[in-house]
């Protein structure tokens, strides 16, 4: 109708004189029968326009268009090995193609839902028949660096064809998964796999831990799994924020496992990022990183009258800042660790203390006559103050009896309970007591007191010294929150944590990198002014692909032959009877409009 | 940029020696009349009549046959030229339009005539005469002929060009050649007034003017066609088939006029205003459109 409506617009077009035309249009038109006919054909052309729009607004079905219908699950893999670049784009990308393919496939009273079976199965869009709301949900589905779990995203899509007479399960991945023949046995389940046989070389595990031993040594434990058909030469390179720790390099045998504990030492801290200099297809197990907390000084003011094994034993100590004073000072250094032997203050000064063999009561306790030859009878194995620790085979000659104010926690104590060592909590600072006289006894002469003293001033210190273990990426842990912050991933982006908790549960993390737990930053502000600013993380925590399954990138022959699953992308009749109609329609429409602009029919 | 500017009068002048050289005795000034009279060149012998002038008199043929004979000799005499300049509203179509052709090639023609010591006279006309110049000779009145076809507008209702030559033939005026420069879309037809030219002892020659796109019109689709010189509306469809048959009908006006002028041994040129107005001189010329 509208193309009728338009012809009323004239062109208007200048001549220098109308004669000829007029010689033309005034010419009598012969009524041939041919003229007649075109008349005929005309009213045939809109009749046959009608009766289609008429039919196309009863929207006809056939029966089995209800019959056949069909609900279709979409499992996308988006697990790391999915990222693998042996198919250009990657693997995932196929994939997604592959699932544009079905979706433009779908049958009108089709359904499908997509389920992403990276990390963790998640429904990313319920069962619909809409393509746009499909193709979107696909688009927002991202590969991630998680394992696979192809088998639970099956159970869940199981559920939600829930034994539907026309249900099938599409699973798009690279069959790189255990138990993916057997997955692809199944009736109900169509297996599209993407991707080749291809070989890999990856870091599968990569820790690192401060020394038990020695206060500024590390141990760097170092996985390398060639997942090939082929032996490998290539290089592991070791780096402390950007400074090159070592460099190792590897010839590995086909399917070899090389692992490695190195061990270092610097008091510096840090990301430690291990590297694998290896050209293959998946460049998320090539780079793994690790946490190393630093080592900070301690203060420490000894307050004695010349015991040389206290003074050695704080100065062997590489961490530990020494000053050696006579007199109990009248106002300790902030943050600084005290330790009297023998001569103390009437009142124990705020912070941390240590009080080796005291002379005298303080605001703690009450001094009592000497214990002689006391035995180790009972000690605390769990504390980490007397880990590897052992005082029942020491000779202690002499002690003090102590008689605590408040309820102390007892590390060792002697046959009838007497304390030896001991813990007070005070909101002021911890207070830690050995009643042993050093003079006396073996106890400066053996292993056991150096490590009391480490121990001791890595308890003052608080957890700063602690493992933080590199997680595998899809695990969940658990973090003490102390205000309100946030997640940011390795990308950047930020996640709300739950304000007013103690602890809250992150993950499942699903990107290799270094995760950090940081108060917000200023909204409004540029990406380089958020930088800048950026306050200093909370927490850090550093998550790898550390998985053989997903670095192996060889799926079974069976599977990379199976490129297509051609059954399920039958495509007829894809939309609906009515507009199959309106588009006849409308060509005839269009057919009937163009032939009267050109005159060939009335 | 002027319609008469120098580089037009520098071909002006190129093509006046042209035709001196090349054409010479082919070309307008160069016509002898049929009157026999005073001139040099020895025409043919008449009987002495009492009162004829004795310095004519053939003395050998006197000699020898003992016979008075006069000698006669052909007289030459200039030409009288009447140039008809269209100014109809249709004229005015094209770019360059028909119009701008036709002055140039009116002035080119005055300025060939006035240098070989012809009287010319322009006749601007439409439906009517609307402006003419009077008879001139001499090659310095070809500005006052420039000044005067400048001055010239593109008017007037309808090309009549019968009731131009009834009232251009009634004057009284030596005849001579009437070169017709115009489109000739003459509603009531061209031919009635070449005839009556024709018939009052002119000669007419005419030079028709077209414009390509009067030839092959763009035109497709509902239109309007706009006359711009009745100022008449049409809305038509135009259809390929439609097109085919314009063509025809073109092509049958343009025979139609080179039949017309071919019966009657007329002179006939035909041009798009594609072609400069030297080069259809100088064609003009080579065909010797204008003989004496």
């Amino acid at each position: 109708m509208i193309f009728y409506i338009l012809k009323i617009r004239l062109r208007r077009v200048p001549v220098s004189t109308i004669l000829f035309w007029q010689q033309i249009f005034e010419e009598k038109q012969p009524r041939s029968i041919w003229q007649r006919l075109r008349h005929l054909l005309s009213l045939l052309v809109q009749l046959a326009f009608l009766c289609l729009l008429v039919l196309a607004l009863a929207e006809p079905f056939f029966k089995w268009e209800i019959l056949e219908a069909r609900r279709l699950v979409l499992v996308v893999d988006n697990s790391a090995s999915m990222r693998a670049t042996d198919v250009a784009p990657s693997r995932f990308d196929r994939a997604r193609q592959a699932g544009e393919r079905f979706i433009d496939a779908l049958r009108f009273r089709d359904e499908m839902a997509i389920v992403a079976a990276g990390t963790q199965p998640q429904v990313v869009c319920g069962l619909t028949g809409q393509r746009r709301t499909l193709h979107e949900a696909l688009d927002g589905v991202s590969a991630s660096d998680g394992p696979t779990r192809v088998a639970e995203a099956v159970t869940l899509a199981r559920r939600l064809i829930s034994k539907h007479s026309n249900g099938r399960v599409i699973v798009l991945t690279d069959g790189c998964f255990e138990g993916a023949e057997k997955l692809a046995a199944n009736d109900d389940v169509e297996l599209v796999a993407v991707g080749a046989r291809t070989n890999n070389v990856g870091l599968t595990r990569f820790q690192v831990r401060r020394s038990l031993l020695d206060p500024i040594g590390y141990e760097i434990l170092a996985e390398v799994f060639n997942a090939s058909d082929e032996p490998v030469e290539c290089r592991l390179e070791i780096e402390l924020d950007g400074d090159v720790v070592d460099v190792v390099p590897l010839t590995l045998a086909k399917g070899e496992i090389w692992n490695r504990v190195f061990e270092k030492t610097s008091a510096e801290g840090g990301q430690m990022t291990a590297q694998l200099d290896h050209d293959d297809a998946l460049a998320a197990d090539d780079l793994a990183w690790a946490l190393l907390p630093r080592r900070e000084m301690q203060r420490v003011t000894l307050v004695s009258e010349d015991n040389l094994f206290l003074e050695k034993v704080f100065e062997a100590n590489p961490l530990v800042k020494l000053t050696v004073v006579k007199e109990p000072p009248q106002k300790p250094a902030p943050g600084a660790i005290t330790v009297f032997h023998r001569k103390l203050p009437a009142t124990l000064p705020a912070g941390p203390v240590w009080v080796i063999d005291p002379s005298g009561s303080c605001d703690l306790w009450q001094l009592g006559d000497k214990l002689l030859n006391p035995i180790v009878t009972q000690q605390d194995k769990d504390s980490p103050l007397m880990a590897h620790v052992r005082l029942d085979n020491v000779i202690l000659p002499e002690a003090r009896e102590i008689t605590f104010k408040g309820q102390p926690k007892l590390l060792a104590s002697a046959v009838e309970g007497e304390p030896l060592y001991a813990v007070i909590e005070r909101p002021g600072g911890n207070v830690l007591v050995l009643t042993v006289n050093l003079d006396q006894g073996d106890l400066p002469l053996r292993t056991a007191f150096p490590i009391m003293a480490t121990n001791a001033l890595a308890w003052f210190a608080g957890n700063r010294g602690e493992l933080r273990e590199s997680l595998a990426t899809g695990a969940i842990t658990e973090v003490a929150l102390a205000s309100s912050l946030m997640l940011y991933s390795p990308d950047g982006r930020p996640r709300p944590l739950p304000a007013n908790v103690a602890t809250a549960t992150i993950g499942p993390l699903e990107l290799c990198g270094v995760w950090r737990i940081a108060p917000a930053t200023v909204p409004g502000r540029t990406p380089d002014e958020a930088d800048e600013a950026k306050p200093p993380a909370a927490l850090e925590i550093a998550c790898n692909l550390a998985n053989r399954g997903e670095s192996d990138l060889r799926p079974s022959e069976e599977l990379v032959t199976n490129e297509e699953a051609t059954a399920v992308l039958a495509g007829f009749a894809v939309r609906p009877i009515w507009f199959y109609l309106l588009a006849l329609a409308l060509i005839i429409v269009t057919t009937e409009w163009y032939l009267y602009q050109r005159r060939w029919i009335s | 940029m002027p319609l008469f500017g120098s580089d037009f009068l520098k071909k002006l002048e190129y093509l006046s020696l042209i035709s001196r050289r090349v054409f010479r005795g082919s070309i307008l000034a160069q016509r002898r009349t049929m009157q026999l009279g005073g001139g040099i060149e020895f025409a043919d012998h008449r009987e002495y009549t009492p009162g004829d002038d004795f310095r004519y008199l053939d003395w050998n043929v006197y000699a020898r046959h003992d016979q008075l004979l006069l000698k006669r000799f052909q007289e030459e005499e200039d030409l009288h030229i009447y140039l008809f300049v269209d100014c109809s509203r249709s004229m005015d179509f094209g770019s360059p339009s028909k119009f701008d052709l036709a002055r140039q090639v009116v002035a080119a023609l005055a300025y060939i005539a006035l240098a070989d010591l012809d009287r010319v006279a322009i006749v601007a006309f439409s439906n009517e005469i609307l402006a003419d110049m009077p008879l001139a000779r001499g090659k310095a009145r070809i500005l006052s002929v420039l000044k005067f076809l400048e001055n010239l507008i593109p008017q007037g209702t309808q090309t009549d060009l019968a009731r131009v030559a009834s009232g251009f033939v009634h004057r009284t005026q030596r005849r001579g050649l009437a070169v017709v420069v115009s489109d000739l879309y003459d509603p009531s037809g061209f031919e009635r007034g070449l005839d009556m030219l024709r018939h009052r002892r002119y000669e007419p020659h005419v030079v028709q003017i077209f414009d390509p796109r009067e030839a092959n019109p763009e035109v497709l689709g509902d239109v309007e066609l706009y006359d711009i010189e009745t100022a008449a509306n049409r809305k038509v469809t135009v259809t390929e088939r439609n097109l085919r048959k314009y063509r025809r009908i073109f092509d049958d006006f343009q025979q139609s006029v080179q039949k017309y002028c071919r019966s009657y041994g007329l002179g006939c040129t035909r041009t798009s205003t594609e072609t400069p107005f030297d080069q259809l001189i100088l064609r003009m010329m080579r065909e010797g459109v204008v003989k004496s």
